[in-house]
């Protein structure tokens, strides 16, 4: 414990206590390649957060959703409140599954969609990655609406994300055109296509205009809530590995391309072998994870960067994910005398 | 009048000499010319060469280092790397625009200089003769022709002289290029004949010193 006092006079200290105690934030993204330990880090942070804030919520949009496997208990699409918890919920959005439902929505004339119809099927599908965005900008909107003090993403692997950050600036820029054109071209339109402005699909010119420019409205707002330090961060998650770290990089620097804040870094799945081990690989790996835990230090030395050991069972179930959410706050302390 | 006669030509002369030689090779000239003026314009270019040089540095620096081993110094370089590319792209892309701008002004001038300045004067004197053949020397359709569209008829009109002299022009830039191409030709000709000649003696002297060897 007094090892870790002492640590925060010359570097950063390697928990997350700072995410605990910024009150401020309210959305934390946490991310990485895929199988460094994302779902089980997002999940003992909600946890330790839960302990802290008034309400929590965890929010998988990885499409192989773990967070029923972390708990052991099914989530879906509504936020449900995670067994053994009072203020900690958690649900899981398929990006890619949900615009499917809005159009199913939309053609039986409710839901979000409702009245846009094939139009709106022509947009998501010739607009790449609009789909997501769209499902992600609904969610965002539905979440907002819960009054959750917290909301904890357990994003998809790398890629993934940040294509989910980077598109409400292209769809902006792309709805605020067609906003304009309907409104210098709108009263044109009417006059072809009659006095109630029906589209040959049976859409509507206007009601769909207001549509979009309300979708964008929620987007740019989230665009500037991410954008934002106090209300936002991203915990990135790796393993002393190069490409993972390799990965990381790209991303951190990417992040710091779209203004969003990152201070945190989880190494996960690090081997202490005890002294005297007669394990070769372990020792091996150890001695390969000590390499890059050293450049870690030395690259990120404005990060805090937290070291999660390697355990011998999976981290699953409430107990074990509180368990292993202590050493996101208490620094692991390695079994003494090993390498 | 002959200060005009001479004007015609030496414009002609002028539009001529600028088709040849192209005007983009032109353009190049004088941005050169331009962007080696001591003004604010060639120290961003000093800056630019400055950036590029820093970069190619960085470059080499990071490839020659593993981004296995040293991946903390390597990834620090990456970062390095990265800015100095973002600032050269942007640097290139104002420098080009520059360039459009520049490039779009000098054209304007030159044409106005050159065509806009010949169609200005085919206008202004066309209704003036440049001077007057002697009656009689040619029949009345050549004089007509002559003196078209709008000079009086028996004299030369500016149109008529302006194709004279682009007649002339080419016709004795047509001699010179074939008279240059005769003597570089005969020139190398000669050389390729001196060429071989030193190369033909010593695998003589060669040959005979083998044989003396032998």
């Amino acid at each position: 414990m007094s090892s870790a006092i002492i640590n925060v006079d010359d570097a950063l200290e390697p928990t997350l206590q700072s995410i605990l105690d910024q009150k401020t934030l309210r959305w934390i993204f946490v991310g990485g390649k895929g199988g460094v330990g994302k779902t089980t880090t997002s999940c003992s942070l909600a946890i330790q957060l839960a302990r802290v804030r008034r309400s929590v919520l965890l929010i998988s949009t990885d499409p192989a959703h773990n967070l029923s496997d972390a708990f052991s208990q099914k989530f879906g699409k509504e936020a449900r409140l995670v067994n053994g918890f009072t203020n900690l919920s958690a649900m899981e959005i398929d990006p890619n599954g949900s615009i499917q439902e809005l159009i199913g929505q939309a053609e039986e004339g409710e839901g979000p969609a409702a009245g846009m119809g094939g139009m709106m099927q022509d947009l998501a599908f010739a607009i790449p990655g609009i789909d997501e965005a769209m499902s992600f900008a609904e969610v965002l909107k539905q979440v907002k609406s819960l009054s959750y003090e917290t909301i904890i993403f357990d994003t998809a692997p790398t890629g993934h994300t940040l294509r989910f950050l980077q598109f409400p600036s292209v769809l902006e820029k792309a709805l605020a055109k067609v906003s304009q054109l309907s409104t210098q071209f709108g009263p044109m339109l009417n006059g072809l296509l009659g006095a109630n402005g029906q589209l040959p699909n049976g859409a509507n010119l206007p009601e769909m205009m207001e549509k979009l420019e309300s979708l964008r409205e929620t987007i740019s707002e989230v665009n500037t809530q991410f954008k934002d330090e106090n209300l936002t961060t991203f915990v990135c998650v790796c393993i002393p590995e190069f490409l993972s770290l390799y990965e990381t990089e790209r991303m951190i620097q990417e992040l710091a391309g779209y203004h969003i804040d990152t201070h945190c870094i989880v190494v996960n799945q690090l081997l202490f072998p005890k002294a005297g081990s007669e394990c070769e690989q372990c020792n091996a790996r150890r001695k390969m994870q000590k390499k890059y835990l050293e450049q870690i230090e030395e690259l990120y030395d404005e990060f805090n960067v937290v070291k999660m050991p390697l355990l011998v069972e999976e981290v699953r179930g409430k107990e074990r994910l509180e368990k292993f959410s202590e050493m996101l706050i208490h620094p692991y302390v390695p079994p003494a005398g090993g390498l | 009048m002959p200060s005009l006669l001479l004007t015609v030509f030496l414009l002609q002369l002028a539009i001529h000499l600028v088709n040849t030689f192209g005007a983009s090779s032109i353009n190049t000239l004088l941005w050169n010319l331009y962007s080696n003026l001591p003004i604010s314009k060639s120290e961003s270019s000093a800056e630019q060469r400055e950036l590029k040089s820093q970069y190619m540095k960085v470059r080499k620096e990071m490839n020659a280092i593993s981004s296995q081993d040293e991946f903390a110094k390597w990834a620090k370089l990456r970062r390095q790397h990265d800015k100095l590319l973002e600032q050269l792209e942007k640097n290139k892309a104002s420098t080009d625009s520059t360039r459009a701008t520049f490039d779009s002004a000098v054209s304007t001038l030159r044409w106005l200089g050159t065509n806009g300045l010949r169609m200005f004067l085919q206008f202004w004197y066309s209704k003036q003769a440049m001077f007057w053949i002697p009656k009689g020397w040619v029949p009345y359709y050549a004089e007509w022709l002559l003196s078209f569209p709008r000079a009086p008829l028996g004299s030369i009109s500016i149109q008529a002289w302006f194709l004279a002299c682009t007649a002339i022009i080419i016709l004795v830039s047509d001699a010179l290029v074939a008279i240059v191409a005769l003597v570089a030709g005969l020139g190398s000709g000669t050389a390729q004949k001196a060429k071989k000649e030193p190369i033909a003696v010593p695998s003589e002297k060669a040959g005979s010193k083998e044989k003396e060897e032998l």
